[in-house]
């Protein structure tokens, strides 16, 4: 099973039209339509080895769904070339579609007339899955996503929790080396959020798929990815690990001392600001790329002020990718797909 | 080939008829409505006549009983089974069609050959109980039948293709819901299911004979009954066959635009 994935210089525009504001502006737009173009993802460049799970992170309209999209096949680029194990999906649809599965958040891809398990037949016939290895897999998923209790029920009677649980089973039916997930958790309860993280982990340490995960939850990254590629404005901001972007743009951690003199004044220390005062208690943050290790900067403020106590407030990866995200803000603004 | 193992996919229809029985059970009444009252309207009409517009009132019932039973051979519900083009647009789910190793015009064809099969299923059988009622006239011969069978297959090929039409404009303009209150009322008018078209004036035949609607329903089922003598059908099966190529090329042609007009929806 190879199912690296290569993304080169990966582009793509749309054309929309112009829609003018009030009465005379639409008319306008209807008679003589003003066209402009949105670069919904520019020049991103990034490659995911077999059996890693890559975290593709952005705002609302960075050009995650598009980039997944082109590599999906469902849409081509403007320009760059992508390779998603070995195939170039938007030239060879259909060989692509075999090595690939894809869940898009609340879409569902199953028949909503039909029992689960009628669903699960379609694809195994569409796919050409024979009958016993299409058994043995049912067997594996309904293991892992406990979907047995609720598949003779017909799709448009499931919970969300349930649809998605029987779409990612669906889209891993065919057994197929990359799997494309684009919020798959989105509106999910916190238990059936957690089956399905562990299933992933499963498929990715167990069966060593590619996962290429787009999601807004933190959580779901800190718990399933090692590996993040930031999008913003339809530009790679950031490929790195959890670290590397928590050390980038990360106020990772927060000191909060009170101050045994509460009029004491109270200054930076090296490589560690004074964020803010309330009161007595005193709150510092790292200060640039030279601020000391949380346990160097408690060490600091300790030797500096006589504190009454003193607490350590280490920020979650939510509040180091809103930094990013603010951090990574382009100069001109572009339109996301 | 996918598309000989992708066979399942014609079951969608049948099947999620059968598991909603509610809909069938409207159905099945909707059509005996359908019969009876239209078979009361055309022996009411030909009650003071004879023979009006070459065909007497035997030939007008089953025509008009007829012409009900096959319009029910594709039923032009779009929101049953959530798995047209119009809904897949709206839900944002047509990229799946496009994620298959199963192109998505042979998964289209598939589905329309389940729904055409199972509406068959329905014709038939009220065929076969409005024969046995002698409220329908059996074929003139057997000739008739083989032809009338032709023509009819030919004639459920052109509608197909004409609704595809119509489910490729969702591509461009993501609704079709006008397109296809204008294509239903054609289709009954001009295709002769309200009214056969020999009682309209020339100017309208000659006007609908340029259009694929009178090659559905009203070409088989005017043979049927004998309107069409059989020295004319080799012309009329030929000008429904010529139907059926050009618009399996326009639609061709149009799946290939459409590949190109995903949506793309989300950030």
């Amino acid at each position: 099973m190879s199912g690296s994935i290569e993304v080169r210089g990966l582009s793509r525009t749309f054309h929309t039209t112009v829609r003018r504001p009030g009465f005379t502006g639409a008319l306008r737009s209807l008679v003589q339509p003003e066209r402009v173009a949105k670069d919904a993802v520019s020049d991103i460049t990034f490659d995911v080895a077999p059996g890693e799970l890559l975290a593709l992170l952005g705002p609302n309209g960075a050009g995650k769904s598009t980039t997944i999209k082109m590599l999906t096949g469902i849409l081509t680029p403007t320009a760059g070339e992508a390779r998603v194990a070995g195939v170039v999906p938007y030239l060879e649809r259909e060989r692509n579609a075999r090595n690939i599965g894809a869940v898009f958040g609340q879409r569902t891809q199953l028949w909503w007339d039909l029992p689960v398990r009628e669903s699960f037949s379609i694809l195994r016939d569409i796919y050409e899955i024979p009958k016993p290895e299409h058994t043995v897999r049912l067997q594996e998923f309904d293991d892992l996503l406990e979907l047995s209790t609720f598949w003779d029920t017909r799709v448009r009677h499931l919970s969300l929790g349930q649809r998605v649980r029987c779409d990612l089973a669906a889209a891993l039916l065919h057994d197929p080396p990359v799997v494309f997930l684009d919020e798959p958790t989105i509106g999910m309860d916190v238990v059936v959020k957690e089956q399905v993280r562990e299933f992933l982990r499963h498929q990715v340490e167990e069966r060593g798929r590619t996962v290429l995960l787009t999601t807004h939850d933190m959580t779901e990254v800190e718990r399933l990815a090692e590996r993040v590629v930031l999008v913003n404005h339809g530009r790679l901001v950031l490929d790195g690990t959890l670290d590397e972007i928590k050390k980038r743009f990360g106020s990772t951690w927060q000191v909060r001392a009170p101050l045994a003199d509460p009029h004491a004044e109270a200054v930076a220390l090296p490589g560690i600001a004074l964020l803010r005062r309330e009161g007595p208690k005193v709150v510092f943050g790292p200060d640039g790329p030279d601020a000391p290790a949380v346990h160097q900067a408690l060490k600091r403020v300790i030797e500096r002020y006589e504190v009454t106590d003193i607490a350590l407030e280490e920020a979650d990866l939510e509040d180091v990718m809103r930094a990013a995200y603010v951090q990574a803000e382009a100069p001109e603004s572009r339109g996301g797909g | 080939m996918a598309v000989l193992h992708a066979w399942r996919a014609a079951r969608v229809t049948p099947l999620g008829e059968l598991y909603a029985p509610p809909r069938m059970t409207a159905a099945l009444i909707r059509l005996t409505v359908q019969v009876i009252l239209v078979a009361s309207l055309w022996n009411g009409l030909y009650q003071q006549t004879g023979t009006t517009a070459g065909i007497d009132r035997e030939q007008a019932v089953t025509y008009a009983v007829m012409a009900v039973l096959a319009s029910r051979l594709r039923e032009l519900d779009q929101y049953a089974g959530r798995d047209t083009v119009l809904q897949h647009m709206h839900f944002g789910t047509i990229v799946y069609w496009y994620l298959r190793p199963l192109a998505p015009q042979r998964y289209y064809a598939l589905r329309a050959l389940g729904e055409q099969l199972y509406g068959f299923a329905w014709a038939l059988a009220g065929f076969v109980l409005s024969l046995a009622a002698g409220v329908v006239q059996p074929p003139g011969s057997a000739a008739v039948a083989g032809v009338f069978a032709l023509s009819l297959l030919l004639g459920q090929l052109v509608l197909y293709y004409v609704m595809l039409v119509i489910d490729q404009f969702c591509f461009w303009t993501l609704r079709n819901g006008a397109a296809m209150l204008i294509l239903i009322f054609a289709q009954n008018l001009l295709s002769g299911v309200y009214a056969p078209l020999w009682f309209f004036p020339d100017w309208f035949i000659t006007l609908s004979s340029f259009l694929p609607f009178q090659a559905t329903l009203s070409v088989p089922l005017s043979l049927y009954v004998g309107r069409i003598p059989l020295s004319d059908a080799a012309f009329q099966l030929s000008v429904q066959a010529g139907w059926v190529l050009v618009l399996a090329l326009f639609t061709r042609f149009l799946w290939r635009r459409a590949a190109l007009r995903i949506v793309s929806q989300g950030g």
